[in-house]
């Protein structure tokens, strides 16, 4: 089994790490030539309008397209979130496959920035929130799977999850065993 | 006692804490295998964010001009920063002058991304840099080897870069910065640990910053490359020499076709490893920006050398 962690820009490394950290195989996503022995997609931090920029050359958006479509299990942090949403408030739509709406920089700027206490799956860890998107409405498929009090801060669509925070920053065991168990058995998680 | 548990459980559902050092360092780790981009106002702003630019960097003139111009050059206009900060989506970050304090506090004040403590600035204090930790907002410095960027650190900087030489054009200053860094972090590593200490004392550097290098086989802090880089393949070469990203100062807007220089800066620092890819970007970009040669600068003209 390899993960793919699209490496355009952003903190794709630290993916790695935690990758490394539950012991499998990933590679580095770059061109559409790099998904061909993938069967699990890590979308990372980052800044999502470069990302977009970068890919708009090689059609490398269109075959993830397809790859998460056919249900492989999806992971996006952060600008990862963005790139899956099917609505961007003030920005642009890219993959478009995770049923919500998010605004890009909702908290505010850098210094609004915080580490801020998150349950998910019934744990409660500290997370990063970096310049961090809010998702402001999901459809009747989306689950909610992680809040700060009410706010819902983790979403998940069938193969698809996303977070608007950086559990890749921080690996503590609950997300890493989250992480073993998705990319292992996402695929097959069709509802709840 | 149900009245002190009802409190800690109502502080600990809403605890939230802002500008820790993991979160300053957080955003440059999502700035990584990206490009900032010096800009002088909103219009060159927005053109460095559609060229896929990861962050801006607010300036009143490019190092080139600054060099060329001369005078005492300070922190940008009030008006060209938040000119700036209300065009574009992506981060922004603006310059104080090394040592002055209250420039940074004023950029903290006017919500800036990130505060690049620059040696292109002049200076304000020939002893003494800011100290980072009181400010929310995160720094980025400059440093030309290991002691330099360690005392950086300790004083709280969540981002390093090469100093380079800026505003030349010539990228011969980041290589050599950025390899004396590598030698300088490769000795920490491979040194036992009964001899940090000495070492620290050799570079002068705090201790446990060494300590930190030993335990993670590199800096604690992401290194971005900065300082005469003018062309996709400079960018290429300092990602290839292990930095993890480039800043554009003069490079882009003093070229013959920005918007297209910067696009290809943008895809060769992805792909910094992919020759063909580098080649296909670096076809009709136009005239590069004039060069300087670092021999025919004065000593007094060198802007690495400033900052200690």
């Amino acid at each position: 089994m390899t993960t793919g962690i699209l490496s355009l820009q952003g903190n794709f490394l630290d993916h790695t790490r935690s990758l490394e950290l539950i012991k499998k195989d990933y590679i580095l996503i770059k061109q559409k030539n790099d998904l061909k022995s993938i069967d699990s997609l890590i979308l990372p931090g980052g800044e999502s309008t470069s990302m977009i920029k970068i890919q708009s050359n090689n059609e490398l958006f269109k075959k993830l397209k397809i790859l998460i479509n056919d249900g492989i299990p999806t992971i996006g942090t952060c600008a990862g979130l963005i790139l899956l949403a099917k609505d961007v408030v003030d920005g642009e739509t890219s993959l478009g496959l995770l049923d919500c709406v998010v605004e890009r920089n909702a908290y505010g700027r850098q210094n609004e920035s915080f580490e801020g206490l998150v349950n998910f799956l019934d744990n409660t860890q500290m997370y990063c929130f970096i310049r961090a998107p809010k998702i402001l409405k999901t459809g009747k498929k989306v689950k909610n799977i992680a809040f700060i009090d009410e706010e819902v801060v983790g979403v998940q669509q069938n193969n698809i999850a996303a977070f608007t925070f950086h559990p890749e920053l921080t690996n503590d065991k609950n997300y890493l065993s989250w992480l073993k168990y998705f990319i292992e058995e996402g695929k097959n998680v069709r509802s709840f | 006692m149900d009245f002190c548990l009802y409190k800690l459980v109502v502080i600990i559902k809403y605890m939230k804490v802002e500008s820790t050092f993991k979160i300053k360092k957080g955003l440059a780790e999502m700035l990584k295998g990206g490009v900032i981009m010096d800009v002088i106002n909103a219009e060159q702003a927005v053109t460095a964010e559609k060229s896929g630019a990861a962050a801006v960097m607010a300036l009143e003139r490019v190092p080139a001009d600054i060099r060329a111009q001369g005078g005492v050059a300070r922190m940008s206009s009030v008006e060209t920063i938040q000119e700036i900060m209300t065009s574009v989506s992506i981060p922004v970050m603006a310059k104080s002058r090394i040592g002055h304090f209250v420039e940074a506090q004023m950029l903290e004040a006017l919500g800036i991304d990130f505060i690049d403590e620059s040696e292109v600035l002049t200076p304000a204090d020939e002893k003494n840099h800011i100290d980072k930790h009181d400010i929310k907002t995160p720094f980025v410095n400059g440093a030309t080897n290991i002691g330099e960027a360690c005392r950086r650190i300790g004083e709280g900087a969540a981002m390093i870069r090469t100093k380079g030489e800026a505003g030349t054009g010539n990228v011969i200053e980041a290589v050599k910065h950025m390899r004396s860094m590598t030698e300088g972090i490769n000795k920490i590593v491979s040194s036992d640990k009964n001899q940090l200490m000495a070492l620290a004392k050799e570079i002068s550097a705090p201790y446990e910053v060494l300590k930190e290098i030993k335990k993670l086989g590199k800096l604690p802090v992401v290194n971005f490359a900065a300082g005469g880089i003018a062309t996709p393949a400079d960018a290429a070469l300092m990602m290839q020499l292990g930095c993890d990203g480039v800043f554009v100062g003069s490079g882009i807007f003093k070229s013959g076709d920005p918007a297209e220089r910067a696009e290809a800066i943008v895809i060769a620092t992805t792909n910094y490893d992919n020759p063909e890819k580098i080649v296909e970007v670096s076809k009709n970009l136009g005239e590069p920006m004039v060069g300087i040669n670092i021999d025919d600068l004065d000593e007094a003209e060198k802007l690495a050398k400033r900052g200690w």
